[in-house]
Parts: structure tokens; sequence; C-alpha cells
């Protein structure tokens, strides 16, 4: 009798305990709200009081915008390059809404860990952006994320060393001042074989095409950058070397993005200027740098429970408002189209440097597989002939190897 | 003539002492001078993660004090409360684990005590991060993924597999004599009463090892504190806000506090040590008797 009324007692337990379970999943409503919790994943300084809480004021007024729903926000802290190993090591418990670079964005569509946006909300995207921007989201036709930013680098200079006209060539400037790259870093040097013609996979996303570092072509521009690195008003940028030159002035412009802005303004002050890149001579002919672009989206988890509010929070956190709240809040410049037309920001040089390279001196990273092999051999490349293996005479053995190796799987 | 030997005996010792001590400076400049370099790094007042002069051209206590009010970004502070409490208590119950299995293994004769030592030896040879995503699966069909709970699942991971890494301990215990056991279990001692009474107070030195050890590797372990933590910032441990002050957004405002940080924490290891280095000694020169 005992027995039966405690498996009778057991039953009666499981079942409200399942009950509860189903309450829990579909969204419980209170009158006629209803109760949605949303995870939401950002870099630290979105959601920091020094900066302005970009990311809780965006939420209330979003929370506002939708009265239908009674939205509780659960803050996480993931910044842009790593949110995608965190969400795809386990998507279920991830966030709802998330902040990533595009570089990463095969990451999560391997792991299944990234919703595609559609119908209404593709339009509304597409509308508000430049086709190349989308481009960058968009992998066999369907868009992964909502646009906030490009993300590439371009060039800061001193305004009192450099003219308006000396900024377009990078030999005519290394005349008149001292200039620093990341030679060693291979985001930044391939910046030169591109803009002599070489390739990586075709137009960047046939991945059979290969990559194209090789030939005369490539051969040439590794002699212009043995020159380079030997001419003495050129600095190798490394550790931050850049960054401390501009301080005590014993550099005149370096070569990186919106992140050392801050920075670059503390050091030289009115004298500040940022551009696009610019060209360099080879062989009396003037050939453009041409730097890797991505871009920073905002994605959203496959996995949510509530899938059309966290479409619509992303959505409205790539909005115009929102976009240039966190373009006065913390300079994260905005890739609207009908923003970058408003005035006070179509006159900030950074915002202008950063969507000029953007849509004139770059190309977009290519996001297939193999562009894992094509880091390391750029660069070798570039430590190799900053200490003086790679020389005049194997340039072009030297380049033949590196290309091979950026088409090789091997490590 | 006695004279002259004496003294060519002397200049000789001096010779030999000379060139022993210069060596030996050179040495300890070579392995210091890295520790030196942090800790003026952590007092200096120009920025960025560069600078062109091995000696800072100002000093400043700016970086620490960033490190504990600027808080809104990295929370130092709490990352630092964080990293004490796991440490403290895996620190606890892992030198507790290694302690007892190593008295088992050295002092009691069981069937299994053969096969349990090879098979820590073979799971000893695998690294132990390759069972990180499954320690991490495992942990939070427990619960323990979320909020204050990250601190017991990290709690968990580093003292849980303290039970396989007894191998010195035992090799500590083996040297006492068994007939000391024998004479306690004789005047009526149980087991636990001879670990307790008898092994542990003869082995201060390996109880001060344990316990430094199972201190270390919590307070500088990053990467399962990282796959634990994943995005709440709220429970970071000091080696994952160090590793955030070197991201390129950071770099050049936080490389400074990072070197204050880095000499912070070097400190609770270095008060473990004094405090415990007396007893080090003690032990050693105690020796066991038999």
């Amino acid at each position: 009798m005992g027995k039966r009324r405690t498996v009778l007692l057991m039953v009666g337990v499981l079942a409200a305990v399942s009950l509860a379970g189903c309450g829990g999943a579909s969204g419980e409503k209170t009158g006629a709200k209803e109760k949605v919790r949303l995870m939401v994943w950002s870099p630290s300084e979105d959601q920091s009081k020094d900066s302005g809480q970009w990311l809780q004021n965006s939420c209330e007024d979003f929370a506002e915008l939708h009265p239908e729903w009674d939205i509780t926000f659960v803050y996480g802290i993931a910044d842009e390059a790593t949110a995608a190993n965190q969400v795809a090591q386990d998507p279920v418990a991830s966030a709802d809404v998330f902040m990533y670079a595009n570089d990463t964005l095969t990451i999560m569509t391997d792991a299944n860990a990234l919703a595609k946006f559609g119908g209404k909300y593709r339009e509304e995207i597409e509308t508000t952006n430049s086709p190349e921007v989308l481009e960058s989201l968009v992998k066999d036709g369907d868009l992964y994320g909502v646009p906030f930013t490009t993300n590439t680098w371009f060039m800061y200079y001193d305004k009192s060393v450099f003219s308006e006209e000396d900024i377009k060539n990078l030999d005519t400037m290394l005349e008149k001042g001292t200039v620093s790259l990341p030679f060693t870093n291979s985001w930044y040097l391939p910046s030169f074989y591109i803009g002599n013609g070489c390739t990586l996979f075709g137009d960047g996303t046939d991945e059979s095409q290969g990559v194209d570092f090789g030939g005369e072509k490539a051969a040439e521009v590794t002699d212009y950058l043995i020159d380079l690195a030997a001419n003495p008003n050129f600095e190798i940028d490394a550790d931050g070397s850049g960054l401390a030159g501009l301080r005590d002035g014993s550099i005149n412009a370096i070569f990186s993005g919106s992140w050392d802005a801050n920075a670059v303004k503390e050091a030289l002050g009115e004298n500040m200027g940022a551009a696009a890149l610019p060209t360099y001579t080879l062989n009396g002919q003037k050939k453009q740098m041409t730097a890797y672009a991505g871009s920073k989206a905002i994605g959203v988890n496959p996995y949510s429970k509530n899938m059309v509010a966290a479409v619509e929070l992303a959505v409205y956190l790539g909005s115009a408002d929102a976009q240039r709240t966190h373009y006065e809040l913390r300079n994260v410049i905005p890739c609207n189209t009908e923003l970058l037309e408003e005035e006070d920001i179509a006159a900030d040089s950074l915002v202008s440097a950063q969507n000029d390279t953007f849509n004139r001196t770059s190309i977009l990273q290519p996001f297939v597989a193999k562009m894992n092999n094509c880091w390391v051999p750029v660069e070798n490349m570039g430590k190799g002939i900053r200490n003086g293996s790679v020389t005049h005479e194997n340039s072009l053995q030297q380049t033949e190897d590196m290309n091979e190796a950026m088409n090789s799987d091997g490590i | 003539m006695a004279a002259a030997k004496y003294k060519s005996a002397k200049t000789k010792r001096f010779v030999n002492n000379t060139i022993v001590h210069v060596s030996l400076a050179i040495l300890a400049f070579i392995w210091v001078f890295p520790i030196v370099w942090v800790v003026l790094t952590s007092f200096r007042a120009e920025k960025g993660s560069y600078v062109s002069t091995f000696l800072p051209r100002s000093y400043t206590l700016d970086n620490y004090i960033k490190l504990f009010t600027d808080t809104s970004i990295l929370n130092f502070p709490r990352m630092f409360m964080n990293t004490l409490i796991i440490a403290f208590f895996s620190c606890l119950i892992a030198t507790f684990y290694t302690l007892a299995v190593s008295y088992c293994l050295s002092r009691l004769k069981f069937k299994l005590r053969k096969p349990y030592m090879n098979m820590a030896m073979i799971l000893g040879l695998f690294p132990g991060f390759m069972s990180m995503v499954a320690v991490y699966f495992i942990l939070k069909a427990a619960g323990l993924t979320e909020g204050n709970l990250i601190r017991v699942a990290l709690i968990l991971c580093y003292s849980g597999g303290a039970g396989l890494g007894f191998q010195i301990a035992k090799g500590f215990f083996d040297t006492i004599p068994y007939a000391v056991d024998e004479a306690a279990i004789l005047d009526g001692c149980t087991k636990w009463q001879v670990f307790t009474k008898v092994t542990l107070p003869l082995s201060k030195p390996i109880i001060v090892y344990t316990v430094l050890t199972a201190f270390m590797a919590p307070w500088l372990d990053f990467i399962f504190a990282k796959v634990i933590c994943r995005a709440n910032s709220d429970q970071y441990t000091i080696a994952i806000g160090l590793w955030k002050m070197l991201e390129k957004e950071y770099i050049d405002s936080w490389y400074t506090s990072f070197a204050a940080g880095a000499v912070l924490i070097s400190i609770p290891i270095a008060i473990l040590f004094l405090c415990m280095q007396k007893y080090y000694v003690d032990g050693v020169s105690g020796a066991v008797k038999g």
C-alpha cells in the first residue's frame, strides 16, 4: 500500500515537472505580454559605464519599441574575434544575439551555430548596406548577420610632415618622413602583392582556383619589399613600436585600424590625419596597396527559443539609430549607407579613411577554409626579408616557395 | 718560504672564488633579468607596449591604481578574488586527495594496487586538456556552468584529478620505515590515526611540496578557466583577465597594468612559499626516526 502511494506520488511529481518544462520552453504569457529571455553577448566596452553602456541602452530602447514582449536581458562578454569559438563550442548554451567578425563566419556555419536572415529582415538589411559589406556576410547565397561596422586597416599620418598630395604615394612619403608598417604581420604584408595583381581563390570565394602569389609579378614585389625594408626612412612596426614612435616623434605615419584611433589622437593631437592606403611605385609604375577587409556583424543563434525577438533585436542593434550611438559613444565606424551620408559623420576623417579603404583600396578577405594556409608563409617572407635571408639574388625562388606553401595543406 | 706557499694558496682560493662568484653573478643576472624587467614595466609611466629604452623614463604607481579602480572593462579585483577562492579550495581538496591516495598506495596492500598505479601512469601520459570539451559538457549537464556555480565547477576540475599525481608523495612515504606504523598499530592506532598522527607529522616537506603545487596549478591555469567561464565575465580568473589585456584593442592602454597584474599574482605564491619554507627546512633537518 505504502509502496503504491509512493509510486503514484512520483508519477505526479514527474508529470508536474514535465508540464512546467513545457511551459518554460514555449514562453509563459502574463496578460497580453509574452515573457522573453534574451541573452546578448558583446565586447566589454559596449557594456562598460565609462563608455556609456551602449548595449544596455540600446536593448532597453528595443524593449520600449516592443511592448508586446516582456523582455529580460542577460548580458555576457564575448568580443567579436573570439565569439565564434564560444558559440561553436556549445550553441545551445550560447547567447541568442552576439557580435562576430566576418572572418569567423565559417567556424559557426560549420557547427550549424548561425541563423540565416531571410524575408523582410533580409530586405531591410539589404536596403541599408552597400553590396560590398553584404557580400562579406553571404555564404552560398544566404545572409548570416546584420553588419554594424567594417573591419580593415588604413593609414594614420602626421599632417605637419605630409601634405595631402604626399600621402597618395608611399615612396613620396618615404622621402619626407619616417613610415612604419607591420611588415612581419601577414594581415598587412600581402597588400603589396595584391596591389600588383596577385589573387587569392579567384575572386576570393572559389577554393579550387587556389592562390596566385607566384611568378614575375610577385617576385617584383618581393624585390620592392627588400628595398623598402632597407630604406632608412622605413621602420618595421612590431609589438607596438609604431605607436611608440608616433608618441616620441621618430615615426610620422603608421598603418593600423580604428582600435588605435584614440591612442593616435593622443599622440598627434591636431596633426592627426587618417587616409586610405597610398600607392607604391614599382618599376616606375604606380600600384595601389590593397588591404584585406571584412566586417563585424550581429549574429543570431539558431537554437534561440525566442527566434523572432532575437532576429528583431539583431536588426535593431545594426540599425542606423544604434550605429549612430555606437559611433558617438565608442567611435565604432558605421556602415549604414544612410548614416554615412549624414554631414557630421561624412566629415569625420576616420570614417572616410576606413570606408574609403573598404570601398576602394581593399579586397574582401576570403573566408574559405584554405585561407588558413595563407598566413604563415607570408609572415615568414616578411621575417626573411627583415633578417636578410631573402635577397635580390634569391627573391624569385623565395617567392615561388611562398606561393607553393600558400597552396599546400601541409604544415 | 712557508709564508710564500701560504700566500699562493690564498691567492689561488681568491682567484677560484672570484671566478665562481663572477659566473654566478652573471647567471643570476640572466635569470633575474626578465623579472626585473616586468617589475620595472609595472612602474613605467609611459604608455604603450613598446619602449625604446630599457629603464623607464619616469615612474608611477598609476598602473597598480588603475588595476584596482578602473573596473568597468576588466574587473581585476573580482578576478583576483575569484582566483583566490578557487585556488584556496582546490588546494585544500587536492592536497588531501594526493596525500590520502599516496598513503594508501604506500601502506595498504590490496588487489587493485598495482593495476591502479599502472592505470594512473597511463592516464598521466595524456594531456589534461584533451578531455576539456568533454569535461565542459559533463559540468553543463550537472548544471555547473552558470553563475557562481562556475567556481564550484573549476574547483572540481582542478582537484578532481589530484589522485593521479601521487608518485612523489608515495615515494616519500615509502622511505618511512614500516616499523613505525607497526609500533603505532600495536599501541592501538587505526589506519586513519596512523596516517594523521604518525605519517603526516613525519612528512612535512612533502606536504609543503604538495600544497605548493596544488595551489599553483589553479592559480595559473588558463585553458580550463577559459573553456568553462565562456562569456560569464563576472567569473573570470586572473589568467583570462591578463590575456584579455593583451588583445589588440586593449594592449596599448593596458600593457603596463598587465605587468602590474603579473607582479601582483606572484605575491600569494611568494607568501605561501615563505610561510611554508620554515616547515620545509624543519622537515628536511628533522630526519625520520627509524
